[in-house]
């Protein structure tokens, strides 16, 4: 979580003189939280000076405007305006020529440039609070010029409008930065982790920084007055706490008479410097507070509570209307704060709109509490409800935060609001507090960071960070400071304290080099090899979703019920492990058929099988390949060929094909399977007609490869087989046959006449064109194939030649009733 | 007969000079020089002249022979050299027109990436491991320190699997690649210097998340290993994929299952580390020089008991970083939708 930490309001806290913003950036940044970002405050105040009303004159040609003499001090200025509480011996803010304002609070800053209002010349602008980004700390009705006389009881004092600072104007012509008290300020944007929740608070913060560079802490907290506790329901609130569990502490105070009204600047101005809107007194010292001391603190108007008050968890269909506007129903999970008859907050989220003070409300009624985090956080997911205090509660701050934390509110009510504390504050809280305690020895730090470091150094440290410290020989013993109960859990975390405030950048960095333990998985090695030779082959590789919709696996025609399912899923689009990579290539071919006619895809991913029934193992995850041919003429062959070079390239020669039928899946005529040892290789073909139209495609062909078998049986070994020393003797063949006769057939008759002739020769059959349709009969097609002789004694002569080819001519018609074609 | 040779010589000699082609030339050889060719035919009358004077008539011919040979020789050349230095008009292409291509594959960025981490981590001599996707919630949660309430294990952060719960807890899909730490550690085998790399899920889909994505997980236990070797080994790497002239920084972080734990920073590419862009204003690719690179930090002793290692004996440190992120880094590349990496739209993907 990051938090606005205002460099002005940190410096009460902690002595940062002599420490710029950007070397507290810098040095934070390595040894505690990050500042990430740095913005100046004011900046867009430049321009912007106070200037004080001397006379107020009607405009010649306008009714609703006025042309007001301001003094700047060095000058007067003229300036038209159309502020509807525009009089003389105002102070009113003037932005000059230069000054960047929003026309009316809206839009982009313009830069102001000289001007004529209805034929008067302007010499700059007299801002409303709105036109100058200062509407949250001075609401106004439209058309109202910013009265600063009026807005801080001037003749205020210059510099930092504080209370008790006194009450004199500025210097007319003083910038409105100034006065108000930003020039010198910067906001930091600081990102403070999880475990951190103390820190989040400006007081935690400075204790951090106070620690890391090595600075005085000036935070004391004793508030005057001292506040008197009373233990369990003897209060001055009465508090019963049903959901023990769920609430570690809850305090209650009561303080009638409270005039609730604006907040003074001071105080404005530091809920300002967090983004907090300023509301009213009692509101904005709530928010205070919390971001003082990172302790949530809500209020209530104690005249709308019925009785004392419970924290409780929900009852089913009981409802609430929050602060925010809206209604939120509960389960029986939810922990509320409620009174006798009605829920009073959504407890640690937000209270109840009709709890809450309003600039009625006389008599308030103070919490101070801590929750379980899991609670606080489950509870705001149910009901989809974030806010700063549940931000802050389900990070799990210290019940020993809670006393402090009320005093604090409650003094800055009385001191702000006026009224009187009831009786002792209330404070209900399971068990007594026992601070934790962990050990940690030198030697051990100094193995874990790296460096030899002093044992003064050590304890050093950890003590300017709050812990208690014993040492005995090298072992330090350490008493966890309340405000660091949550994240401390044991000795361990000590040495993270040392080692971060001694500063990371410190530390030198070595390389550990070394062979590697072991090769790496043939599997992964392989799986990069078929990447590579796949793009290499002109294939585009896709990387799509393990999971998978049902509609997408049923369109493919594949039943998602023996899948395994997410339990949780995001959408439907995400909800199936796939046990097929084919569907998904199908999708993506789909998407982009309307711009890529040709498309040649493939994917390489894990696949999830399941092991036994029910899924009470995990599932048998696979490597797969997927690749998709569509647009091209004959994909099936394009496919195959793809196989067959991957065959190749993987050094897999002992390989047997055969023809696919009776899958759905696939097209009839047009698949086939690949088979190495009797297991699997690959299923390759053009998918049924009637899929690939449901996928708007026109044919398509895929290739399905488990590659686990593909890996069992690859080798990056070669073997040699001699070549000849005489020539080939090369012949072409065309022969007509039935078009079910296969050409692997034809091949595997041919290479036989050639091994079984008296002088052995090697016969190869390349196969080169079919073709059906004119000038042959029906259910007939034409084959052709260059066939190539050769001997490794000698040269074959022409008419050895001719006897093969009269051979294998009469074979041929023999089994497969060839015709040789002219 | 010597008349008639020399007046063979000039008649050559003119034909040649004649000649405009090749063919012509060879027509001239032929005609002249060849097996039944004038010199040929005139030679034949050899026989008639004296025995006296035959030598030096033969010789005659031979040397008309070789002079005229010599003449179609230069010729040929001079013709040839004449059709060569016109190459230019003749057969001229028009050489903007696109060349043949052999067939041009694309490899996903994912895989560029994973083959860019994979090879810089081997060279300091780390494995690459595979281990499950869908594991239980033992080995994504429960033995990396996380307390059974703690928020990644909310059913909104994580998906779980419609499957019994075992005595391993749930079954899930893995949110980071962190469940290959005790797996690694397991196998008993030490020094550990793995890096896993594989496809994480987690419940998120917007402009800067997709629900799956890819993470690289190192991890290095061994005696005496301390922040120092961390330092190292992410130095390295931040200096060998992104560039020798890049400077990182560790910050404090938290993570459960790491303690101490970091965030690495590098320095920025684009401002140099020093937070002002190129026209004076705040850099928008950095916070004040430095982008973030991901997690690390010291192995939690707990996580190595959880893997029966004893932490007294062994320490070491892990990272976990985001492929997808870290790699766009390097490229600087800006991808506005992170989910256009897996929408698999071609546009895209013929653009790597």
């Amino acid at each position: 979580m990051n938090s606005l930490v205002s460099y002005d309001w940190l410096s009460e806290y902690v002595d940062l003189k002599g420490v710029t913003p950007d070397e507290f950036a810098r040095r934070m940044s390595l040894s505690g939280p990050a500042v990430e970002k740095i913005h100046p405050q004011g900046a867009d105040l430049e321009k912007v000076v106070v200037g004080h009303v001397l006379e107020v004159n009607p405009h010649p040609n306008a009714d609703k405007l006025r042309i007001a003499v301001v003094d700047l001090g060095k000058e007067k200025a003229q300036i038209v305006c159309g502020g509807s509480n525009l009089k003389a011996d105002q102070w009113v803010t003037v932005a000059l020529i230069g000054s960047k304002v929003r026309w009316h609070g809206e839009g982009d800053p313009i830069t102001l440039e000289p001007i004529e209002i209805r034929g008067v010349k302007s010499d700059g602008m007299i801002c409303a609070a709105n036109e100058i980004g200062l509407f949250d700390a001075f609401p106004h009705a439209e058309r109202e010029i910013l009265d600063l006389g009026a807005t801080f009881g001037w003749n205020v004092g210059a510099g930092s409008p504080r209370p008790g600072r006194g009450n004199r104007a500025p210097t007319p012509g003083s910038p409105l930065a100034d006065v108000l008290g930003l020039s010198d300020d910067v906001v930091m944007d600081i990102e403070v982790t999880s475990n951190r929740v103390d820190a989040m608070g400006m007081v935690g913060m400075a204790r951090e920084a106070a620690a890391i560079l090595k600075k005085d802490f000036l935070f004391n907290s004793s508030p005057t007055p001292p506040l008197k506790l009373r233990g369990g329901a003897g209060g001055g609130v009465k508090v019963t706490v049903s959901a023990k569990k769920q609430c570690g502490r809850y305090m209650a105070a009561k303080i009638e008479g409270v005039t609730v009204a604006p907040s003074p600047w001071w105080l404005k101005r530091r809920l300002l410097s967090a983004g907090i809107r300023p509301i009213n007194n009692i509101v904005d010292i709530s928010n205070f507070v919390m971001l003082e001391m990172a302790q949530p603190i809500h209020t209530f108007d104690a005249a709308t509570l019925d009785g004392g008050i419970d924290v409780r968890l929900s009852r089913v269909g009981e409802k609430m209307n929050a602060l925010d506007g809206k209604e939120y129903a509960f389960d029986d999970t939810v922990l509320l704060i409620a009174d006798q008859s009605k829920p009073i907050a959504i407890a640690g989220v937000m209270g109840a709109e009709n709890t809450g003070v309003m600039s009625n409300t006389k008599d308030v009624v103070i919490e101070v509490a801590t929750f379980d985090p899991v609670v606080i956080r489950r509870g705001a997911r149910k009901v989809n409800l974030q806010s700063d205090a549940q931000l802050r509660f389900e990070k799990g701050p210290s019940t020993e935060a809670c006393p402090e934390a009320l005093a604090r509110a409650v003094e800055l009510i009385l001191e702000l609001a006026g009224g009187k504390l009831v009786g002792p504050a209330t404070d209900v809280r399971q068990g007594t507090y026992k601070p934790l305690k962990y050990s940690v020895t030198t030697d051990e730090v100094t193995s874990l960071i790296g460096v030899k470091l002093a044992q003064k150094e050590m304890v050093d440290t950890l003590r300017r960070l709050g812990f208690q410290i014993k040492t005995t020989g090298k072992k330090i013993t350490a008493i966890v400071p309340w405000w660091r109960d949550h994240d401390i859990e044991d000795g361990r975390d000590l040495i993270e304290e040392i080692a971060r405030v001694y500063g990371y950048g410190a530390i030198p960095a070595v390389v550990p080099f070394d062979l590697a333990p072991r090769p790496m998985d043939p599997e992964l090695a392989w799986e990069k090899h078929v990447r590579d030779l796949s793009a290499g082959a002109g294939l585009t590789e896709i990387y799509s979703y393990s999971f998978v919709s049902k509609d997408l696996l049923a369109k493919a025609g594949y039943d998602a019920a023996g899948m395994l399912h997410v339990q949780n899923p995001l959408t439907s689009d995400f909800e199936v492990m796939r046990t097929t990579l084919l569907p998904s290539l199908l999708q993506v071919a789909s998407e982009n058929r309307e711009r890529f006619a040709e498309q040649q895809l493939f994917e390489v991913a894990n696949v999830y099988y399941p092991t036994g029934e029910g899924w009470t193992t995990l599932p048998d995850e696979q490597l797969e390949l997927g690749a998709l041919f569509v647009g091209m003429t004959d994909p099936w062959r394009h496919a195959k060929g793809y196989v067959e070079f991957l065959l190749n390239e993987m050094g897999i020669r002992e390989y047997t094909w055969k023809r696919l039928s009776g899958d759905a899946f696939w097209h009839p005529g047009r698949s086939v399977q690949v088979f190495a040892n009797g297991k699997l290789l690959a299923t390759v073909g053009e998918i049924s007609p009637k899929i690939a139209q449901a996928f708007k495609l026109d044919r398509v062909a895929l290739v399905d490869m488990p590659l686990e078998t593909w890996i069992e049986l690859a080798t990056a070994a070669k073997s040699y087989v001699p070549v000849s020393n005489f020539p080939e003797a090369k012949r072409d063949l065309a022969i007509v046959v039935d078009h079910h006769v296969e050409f692997d057939d034809i091949a595997r008759a041919a290479v036989r006449i050639g091994a079984q002739n008296t002088l052995p020769v090697k016969t190869s059959a390349e196969w080169f064109d079919t073709y059906r349709g004119k000038n042959l009969p029906e259910g007939k097609k034409s084959v052709a194939m260059h066939l190539t002789f050769a001997s490794q004694e000698r040269t074959l002569e022409s008419a050895e030649v001719d006897a093969l080819m009269e051979k294998i001519t009469l074979t041929l018609k023999e089994h497969f009733e060839a015709e040789v074609r002219g | 007969m010597q008349d008639q040779l020399n007046a063979l010589k000039l008649e050559v000699e003119q034909a040649v000079a004649a000649a405009k082609d090749a063919a012509e030339l060879e027509n001239i050889e032929i005609r002249y020089l060849g097996r039944k060719g004038e010199l040929t035919g005139l030679l034949k009358g050899l026989a008639g002249v004296s025995a006296e004077d035959r030598p030096k008539i033969g010789a005659l011919a031979n040397q008309i022979k070789v002079q005229c040979e010599g003449l179609i020789a230069a010729k040929r050349s001079g013709l040839e050299d004449a059709a060569l230095s016109n190459l230019a008009e003749t057969e001229r292409e028009d050489v903007t027109e696109p060349g043949v291509r052999p067939p041009e594959g694309h490899l996903h960025l994912m895989t560029k990436a994973i083959n860019e981490i994979t090879e810089t981590f081997e060279k300091i001599g780390f494995v690459r491991t595979r281990y499950p996707e869908v594991d239980w919630d033992y080995y994504a949660f429960e033995s990396l320190n996380m307390p059974p309430d703690h928020p990644a294990r909310d059913e909104w952060e994580t998906f779980f699997m419609d499957a019994p719960v075992s005595e391993m807890g749930k079954m899930v899909l893995t949110p980071h690649t962190s469940n290959s730490q005790v797996r690694e550690l397991e196998r008993g085998e030490f020094p550990v210097r793995m890096i896993n790399i594989a496809k994480c899920y987690r419940r998120q889909s917007d402009a800067t998340h997709v629900p799956m994505f890819h993470q690289f997980e190192g991890l290095y236990v061994d005696k005496n290993v301390s922040i120092t070797h961390l330092r190292g080994v992410l130095d390295y790497f931040a200096k060998s994929f992104f560039g020798a002239d890049r400077k990182t920084r560790l910050r404090p972080f938290h993570f459960r299952f790491t303690e101490p734990s970091f965030e690495i920073d590098i320095s920025c590419g684009v401002c140099g580390g020093s937070g002002i862009g190129a026209d004076k204003q705040k850099c928008k690719i950095c916070k004040r020089g430095w982008l973030e690179l991901g997690g690390a930090g010291m192995v939690h002793p707990n996580v190595l008991k959880a893997a029966k290692v004893d932490p007294k004996k062994y320490s070491g440190f892990a990272f976990g970083w985001g492929v997808e992120r870290t790699y766009l880094m390097k490229e600087g590349m800006q991808i506005d939708d992170l989910r256009a990496l897996y929408k698999n739209d071609l546009r895209f993907l013929k653009q790597f």
